[in-house]
């Protein structure tokens, strides 16, 4: 009986020891490169799966943040100039060339730009991405069966888009259904017509949605025969990386592509800190990583373990990290600081704001109550509370890195009760009740998903109830709350707010302007104002200029003065990174952790602080086997003194 | 027997189609199909794009259509792609059944085991300074809520003594490094409740008649324990062991979900936390049908190891 004890205690030995090695990453692809130098591996965490990997059908942040390596975009924004963004060619040999009446764009593709190898091409060999590429990837737009999300936008603004979509059918006959806005000039030279100017377009050229796709991969991809299918989880690019390996509800991993030569890292708008060290990497080939692996983490905790490893280079902090990593003075906390970890605000660009109801018969036709409940709005408080005081307080609609934000600008309607409760009376409610001594009762809808969802509309319900009002709080769900705005159906709601599609004045204006109004578009609000509609439909045809800042200043200032939103803080995070990755780049369009082929990591200073922090300790581990064993004796003693007994 | 089984499965009938009713209400009801198509397409999808969502995924249809079409698909095992991804659900279970059954399957195992021994110990030092001590472990482990151990097993034994990773899965031999941990709590989760149980069930055992017999034949309580008294007492426990196996395949949603186990209760906490009506509709479905099965399973395995048990 000892003698299978021991057996099995040595096998649970050879087993832990086995075990012993806690890192949780699956062996790189390589160990060096082909020229013998160390092979650089990134790892950073995603909160879920992607949905899918066709960059004409992907809307989500997790997809993109995956695809947006594997596709270069027509242009893309400069990973550095941030205030305002700025578009520069990626694929595009230059920037397009804008005809004299604003309604086409011609544009020339880089020569030499090839699709990534792959059994869908003859030989496996990737062809080179022409003009007629970009005519077939608008009319994967267009295909009914793509059931692309940019449709309808393209509807709006290129020629033929919507003809094409509704003659489609059910599925676009890609040899007879072209979308006429698109015209192929020559082998390499493309041009886009437009219904109406709409100098915006380009910034759609920058997102993945108008990535080049290759028909040969549609084609071959086509979920048959063991086959994946294109529009879930196939891709075949023309950027610095593949995807190699994507297990669902475990990891995706990236392989850098050989010989990329798209483009470069950049020589210019290096911020002052960075300056000396980003020069050394000007005019670098990209990427600078060889393999990006992407585990799939749903959970925090076990994120900020990893991240406290070492073995993820760059974490959002959150909730549940924020007392260990970040000290009340808003630095690091002494046992990160130790190690270098690097702390860093990273602001996304978004806006968000407690929106009115203008239709509503109450507060949609009394000025001075929005105006009370503005006053009311503790937005430094909330961003404090909620954002650990790093989410910049709202002054304005745009958030900053969007041509027209105001540095300088101060809050309209500041946070004073006082002032409030003055207008309050002013609008036939002194002291929260009407002239029949009933007390004002409004509802406010928003987000209760979760506890913290539910607080933060507990935190405005307190601040407007400090009017004297009352306020009903329906909570609800996110798809819920996104239907009630639809449909008009509240007072007003809070959680809510918009991030940016593209950083132009316009993305955010028009959800203002009365031609939006919901649910035609995203004009929630319901506010109609012909003035605001003029200056607007002004200012959205315009280059950047000081004419069109003095436009949206305009703008800005009618919001102001109709209120039909207090807009409250611009999202924004900590950012910590280990010492061996720190950013190259402060490019939120990118992604808070993305812009893959501008990230560098040291893999040596890794190695070094990575088993320095995860030395196992081996002397627990004998106190509970001493334990376990005296447990074992002493049933085995048990035993026979109960044979002795009974003998 | 054969009655009874026809019986029994003619009765688990109104059961599921209560469970894909009231699940039918909950997603398709409450659950409007704007919700639907918002969570599918995205909160700034156009209402086009979300319209001609509910049109091309029959949700425009009378409710009595809907649910009888939902029915039949359930029925034949015709699930519905996730609405998120859109991967065929039977590919989405064909992948998740083995990681979940690498962490329930040894973590039940061993947990039993464990369960016997120490329950069996127990009895043998029945009324004893250890027996107590072993039983306040016990209820102090079943008054621990499973989160518990799992942030201790991942801070304390994952990152301060640095044995296993936090986290992970990979396929191949490699995997056994990332399942030791959430084995071991899968295995301690229950214990405290197992062995108090296995417990009750030995010493009402070991009461009976035929023990005083077997003792006055002269078998040492060794014996007594190990041949007589476990063997009639496994009876008892058929019902515990037998409920539990529809939870090795459904997989445990918090292990599974912290420790990142791609198994099936990971697909449902990632389909309740992006309101996937498929998903989880195909896993509510599926565990309700594993339930009934065990169920059955349970009676026939009454029936078989005690011979004065009929099905009738």
């Amino acid at each position: 009986m000892l003698r299978k004890t021991t057996r099995l205690f040595a096998l649970a030995a050879a087993l832990w020891l086995a075990a012993c090695d806690n890192n949780p990453h699956p062996a790189p692809l390589h160990k060096t490169r082909p020229d013998g130098t160390p092979w650089v591996v990134r790892y950073q965490a995603i909160r879920e799966d992607p949905r899918s990997f066709d960059p004409q059908y992907t809307y989500d942040q997790i997809s993109r943040k995956v695809v947006e390596g594997v596709y270069d975009t027509l242009l893309e924004y400069h990973p550095m100039k941030t205030d305002p963004y700025e578009l520069q060619p990626c694929m595009l040999a230059e920037m397009p060339v804008k005809a004299a009446d604003g309604l086409s764009y011609d544009f020339r593709l880089k020569e030499g730009v090839r699709f990534h190898d792959d059994p869908c091409f003859p030989g496996g060999k990737g062809r080179e991405v022409v003009a007629e590429d970009i005519q077939y990837v608008f009319q994967r737009i267009a295909d009914p069966a793509v059931e692309s999300p940019f449709e309808s936008t393209f509807e709006e603004c290129l020629v033929g888009m919507a003809e094409t979509h509704k003659a489609a059918g059910k599925k676009l006959d890609y040899a007879t259904q072209r979308v006429a806005g698109v015209e192929v000039l020559d082998r390499y030279r493309f041009r886009l017509r437009l219904t109406k100017k709409y100098p915006q377009i380009l910034y759609w050229l920058a997102y993945q949605c108008t990535a080049p796709v290759a028909r040969e991969a549609v084609a071959y991809y086509d979920g048959e025969n063991g086959r994946e299918d294109f529009r879930k989880f196939a891709s075949v690019g023309t950027g610095p990386y593949r995807i190699v390996n994507y297990e669902p509800r475990s990891r995706v991993t990236l392989e850098r592509v050989p010989n990329y030569t798209t483009t470069v890292f950049p020589s210019d708008g290096f911020p002052a800190a960075k300056a000396e060290w980003l020069k050394t990497l000007a005019g670098k080939a990209l990427p600078f990583i060889d393999e990006i692996q992407l585990p799939i983490h749903h959970e925090n905790i076990p994120r900020f373990l990893h991240f406290r490893q070492g073995y993820l280079d760059i974490m959002a902090v959150d909730k549940d990290s924020f007392n260990a990593m970040v000290s009340p003075m808003r630095t690091l906390s002494p046992e990160f600081q130790k190690r270098g970890t690097i702390l860093e605000p990273a602001f996304e660009i978004s806006t968000f704001w407690i929106s009115f109801n203008m239709d509503d018969p109450v507060i949609g036709e009394n000025l001075k109550l929005r105006q009370a409940l503005a006053h009311a709005t503790d937005s430094k408080r909330y961003a404090e509370i909620f954002y650990a005081g790093v989410a910049p307080v709202a002054t304005q609609l745009l958030p900053s890195g969007i041509f027209g934000h105001d540095r300088e600008r101060q809050k309209r309607y500041p946070f004073d009760l006082e002032k409030g409760k003055q207008l309050l009376a002013e609008a036939g409610y002194p002291g929260g009740r009407d002239k029949d001594g009933k007390q004002l009762e409004l509802t406010l809808t928003g987000q209760g998903a979760g506890s913290e969802d539910r607080q933060r509309v507990e935190f405005d319900q307190r601040c407007f109830e400090q009017l004297g009002i009352a306020v009903k709080v329906n909570s609800v769900t996110f798809a819920r709350l996104q239907d009630i705005e639809d449909r008009g159906d509240f007072q007003m709601c809070t959680t809510t707010g918009w991030g940016a599609d593209y950083p132009d004045p316009e993305n955010y204006f028009m959800l203002f302007y009365s031609k939006n109004v919901s649910p035609v578009g995203k004009n929630y609000f319901r506010f109609r104002h012909a003035e605001y509609d003029r200056i607007f439909e002004q200012m959205v045809v315009m280059e950047n200029s000081p004419e069109r800042l003095e436009l949206t200043r305009k703008l800005q200032r009618i919001l102001d003065d109709e209120c039909p939103m207090v807009p409250t803080f611009h999202k924004a995070a900590y950012l910590t990174l280990q010492p061996w990755a720190p950013r190259t780049h402060n490019n939120l369009m990118y992604e808070v952790d993305g812009g893959h082929k501008y990230l560098v990591t040291d893999t040596v200073m890794r190695e070094r602080l990575q088993r320095e922090l995860n030395k196992p300790a081996l002397w627990p581990a004998f106190v509970l086997g001493g334990l376990v064993l005296a447990g074992v004796v002493a049933f085995i003693g048990a035993v026979r003194r109960s044979k002795n007994q009974t003998a | 027997m054969l009655n009874y089984l026809i019986r029994r499965l003619l009765y688990a009938v109104p059961i599921l189609l209560g469970v894909i009713f009231l699940t039918f209400v909950l997603f398709r009801v409450v659950n409007t199909p704007e919700h639907a198509a918002i969570n599918a397409l995205g909160p700034k999808s156009s209402v086009d794009a979300r319209n001609a969502w509910i049109v091309n995924n029959g949700r425009d249809l009378p409710l009595y259509k809907q649910f009888a079409t939902h029915t039949i698909q359930l029925a034949t095992f015709d699930f519905q792609p996730s609405i998120t991804t859109k991967r065929p659900m039977g590919e989405t279970f064909r992948e998740g059944v083995g990681p979940s059954l690498c962490v329930t399957l040894p973590g039940f195992i061993l947990g039993l085991c464990l369960a016997l021994v120490l329950s069996l110990y127990q009895v043998f030092v029945r009324n004893s300074a250890a027996d107590r001590t072993i039983t306040l472990i016990c209820v102090v482990m079943m008054s621990l809520p499973t989160m518990v151990y799992i942030i201790f097993g991942q801070a304390v034994v994952a990152l301060g003594l640095g044995w296993f990773p936090v986290s992970g899965f990979t396929k191949g031999l490699d995997a056994v490094r990332f399942l030791l941990l959430p084995v071991a709590i899968m295995a301690i989760i229950s214990l405290g409740y197992d062995a108090r149980m296995f417990r009750a069930v030995f010493l009402e055992e070991i009461a009976q008649d035929y023990v005083r017999t077997a003792h006055a034949k002269g078998l040492s309580a060794t014996r007594v324990l190990s041949r007589h008294v476990l063997k009639n007492g496994l009876i008892a426990l058929i019902t515990l062991t037998v409920g539990q196996l529809p939870k090795l395949i459904m997989g445990t949603l918090l292990i599974e979900s912290f420790f990142g186990i791609p198994g099936i209760g990971n697909v449902m906490v990632q389909g309740i936390q992006t309101s996937d009506e498929p998903v989880v509709l195909a896993c509510a479905y599926l565990g309700a049908l594993l339930y009934l099965a065990a169920l059955i399973l349970t009676d026939i395995l009454y029936a078989a190891a005690d011979p004065r048990i009929r099905l009738s």
